[in-house]
């Protein structure tokens, strides 16, 4: 979560990004998804800037969406609605961030605590 | 008979004697009555006399009250009428006898009194009602920042979108209560109530349309050459004047034409235009807006009708407080046309990208022009911009010193020199710049490139049918055109061995063809020749 303006009061307000959509056209993004640009750059023109500058934010790779709304500094409701708008339309890539290993199960750890523990005192 | 004689001689002595006497008389009693007769005609006269003048003195005191008279029942109320509405006539005296009199001096001071207490009442409860509105502006105005910050906070807190989007909508209905009340406050005086940072000029365009209904019709072109900023002190000023000219804008046009915003960058400042294609304004208001925004005349909120029109009457103020102008014609569209000009020299600086960065939202410089300015200048050699490394990276470089070099850049395309060589190796020194990953693969660039055939500028003059200017340009232009081919030479060299050397690094396959413009290395492109010349010399789009 962003903290409310660093350097003073925000001059241009978030409504304007997405005319005052909020409801991204599909509900399968969250904070954690990770956004890439599409394979091959299809032409910019025709978007509007702010579409154009998540796009060149994500030239360098990819990005999750609270990352991307971070650099934007744009509320992450409002960037999910810039990147479902992109993904619609082909530009972007989104997929669900890749969960965490699985770790192994406790038991088998303290198990080999043990072993260690038993090692090292005799 | 002696006594006869004797007698008769006395008798007639005596006789003649009465009648001399009596002569004598007569001939004064003659003289007596015609003296009486004279005295009693200048008796007469002087009756007569004295009766004329008493009636033209009572004609003159019956013209008196009447003058006096319509002193109170018409002169007066006129003069007030007047005060009100200057184009309303004072009617003059009754009489034109009386011009030049004691009389007329009279009447003529009382009018010039009536006139200076109502003025200075008029001025005394206008300067009660501004201070009141201004009391109470203030309160609110702060209020309601207060509701945009904890709105603002809100948005980055709540993700549902339901609670998202209200937040939003709310947000919106904020900025326009804002602006209500923030431009009435400065008709009344108050100044404008934030202060802001130094500011990209392109984020207070955004800035100013967002605080508007209808803010979806303005459509923002930005032909910045450099990173422009205003400084801190005028930023929220240009943000209150953009945003009530885009309000005229968007008002009196039809809700479905777009409002056309173009930020240009001049010798000696930036310009903000805003055309719209509405139903424009007849010549007694352009020349009451004229002076309104001249900022010369005192305002006085009586005098902005009911609802008070508050938006010229808030530029003037501005204008005046700050130094910008703001004028109003014509616009080529049909409708007005509006151009705020903001001097360079003390309200501009330049700011550095990467510290501050641009509002996402605002359009970066160039890219929504260079498709037009190509079409509208084809086939001209691109004009490199001379690489001049600015020694610092001060964040306010002052424009002075860009504005210095600019009339280089302002020159006929044609007179331009070519200097491809300093782009292929661009310094570090270079000022900050948008920051761009690769731009030359970004086919915004390519889509202007392609659509102009390259055709040297000889070629298409002689196209556009002018066999005389075709011969004259191309006998001008062929060592720049020689030098232009060997610089695409030197270039594709150049983006082959970048190329290979990016390709190596990412690991990807180089993504262009050889002719395309080369990719950089994060300063400058070298521009393909045939490449529109405007976005080439500025080269914003890095």
């Amino acid at each position: 979560m962003t903290p409310p303006p660093r350097d003073g009061r925000r001059l241009v307000p978030a409504y304007l990004a997405t005319t005052g959509r909020a409801r991204p056209s599909r509900n399968t993004l969250d904070r954690l998804t990770v956004l890439h640009g599409a394979a091959d750059p299809t032409t910019v023109s025709g978007l509007r800037p702010e579409e154009i500058r998540l796009l060149e934010l994500l030239r360098g790779g990819a990005l999750s969406l609270a990352e991307a709304a971070a650099h934007l500094r744009l509320p992450v409701s409002v960037v999910k609605v810039l990147v479902a708008d992109l993904v619609d339309t082909g530009r972007l890539m989104a997929r669900a961030p890749i969960p965490d290993a699985e770790l192994p199960e406790r038991q088998i750890l303290e198990k080999v605590l043990n072993g260690l523990r038993t090692l090292k005192s005799s | 008979m002696t006594e006869i004689p004797v007698a008769l001689t006395v008798i007639l002595s005596v006789g003649t004697a009465a009648a001399v006497a009596l002569a004598l008389l007569l001939a004064r009693s003659a003289r007596e009555t015609k003296r009486l007769r004279q005295r009693s005609a200048a008796a007469e006269k002087d009756l007569q006399d004295a009766l004329h003048h008493q009636a033209a003195l009572a004609q003159r005191a019956q013209a008196t009250e009447a003058e006096v008279r319509h002193l109170a029942g018409a002169r007066v109320p006129d003069l007030t009428a007047a005060l009100a509405h200057p184009n309303v006539p004072v009617r003059g005296l009754l009489d034109p006898a009386f011009r030049g009199t004691e009389l007329d001096r009279a009447l003529t001071t009382v009018l010039e009194q009536v006139s200076d207490a109502v003025t200075k009442e008029r001025l005394r409860v206008d300067a009660a009602a501004q201070a009141s509105m201004r009391g109470a502006t203030t309160t609110i105005q702060a209020l309601l920042y207060q509701l945009q910050t904890r709105l603002q906070t809100m948005q980055e807190r709540y993700d549902d979108p339901f609670v998202a989007e209200d937040l939003l909508a709310a947000d919106f209905l904020n900025e326009q209560a804002l602006r209500r009340i923030q431009s009435t406050a400065i008709v009344c005086g108050a100044w404008p109530g934030l202060t802001r940072q130094n500011s990209h000029l392109g984020d207070i365009v955004v800035g100013a349309m967002s605080r508007l209904s209808g803010y979806e019709r303005v459509q923002v072109t930005n032909q910045l050459r450099d990173p422009i900023g205003v400084v801190a002190r005028a930023v929220e000023p240009a943000a209150v004047v953009l945003t009530e000219l885009l309000a005229n804008s968007l008002h009196y046009s039809h809700p479905e034409l777009p409002v056309a915003v173009t930020i240009q960058q001049g010798n000696r400042g930036a310009s903000v235009i805003i055309d719209d294609a509405g139903v424009g304004m007849h010549a007694e208001e352009m020349e009451r807006a004229q002076r309104m925004m001249a900022g010369q005349e005192n305002v006085l909120i009586t005098e902005l009708g009911d609802p008070p029109r508050t938006g010229f009457a808030t530029i003037g103020q501005l204008a005046r407080q700050y130094g910008f102008t703001a004028s109003v014609e014509t616009s080529p569209y049909g409708g007005v046309r509006a151009i705020v000009h903001i001097p360079g020299d003390p309200l501009l600086t330049l700011l550095d990208e990467e510290e501050q960065p641009m509002s996402p939202m605002a359009p970066a410089p160039r890219s929504g022009s260079s498709a037009a300015a190509a079409s509208a200048v084809p086939g001209q050699p691109a004009t490199q911009r001379p690489a001049q490394p600015e020694p610092e990276h001060t964040a306010t470089v002052h424009l002075n010193r860009s504005a210095a070099r600019t009339p280089s850049r302002t020159r006929p395309y044609g007179q331009e020199q070519t200097r491809p060589e300093p782009q292929a190796q661009p310094s570090e020194d270079e000022l900050p710049r948008r920051r761009r990953r690769r731009p030359s693969q970004d086919p915004a660039l390519g889509a202007p490139a392609d659509a102009v055939t390259p055709t040297p500028s000889g070629d298409a003059a002689a196209a556009a049918g002018n066999p005389a200017q075709a011969a004259a340009q191309a006998a001008e232009a062929s060592p720049e055109q020689s030098a232009e081919r060997w610089a695409a030479f030197q270039r594709g060299t150049n983006s082959g061995r970048a190329a290979v050397d990016e390709a190596e690094a990412t690991g990807q396959t180089p993504q262009f063809a050889p002719t395309d413009p080369a990719p950089d290395h994060g300063g400058v492109i070298p521009h393909d020749h045939s490449a529109d010349p405007r976005s080439a010399e500025g080269n914003p789009q890095e």
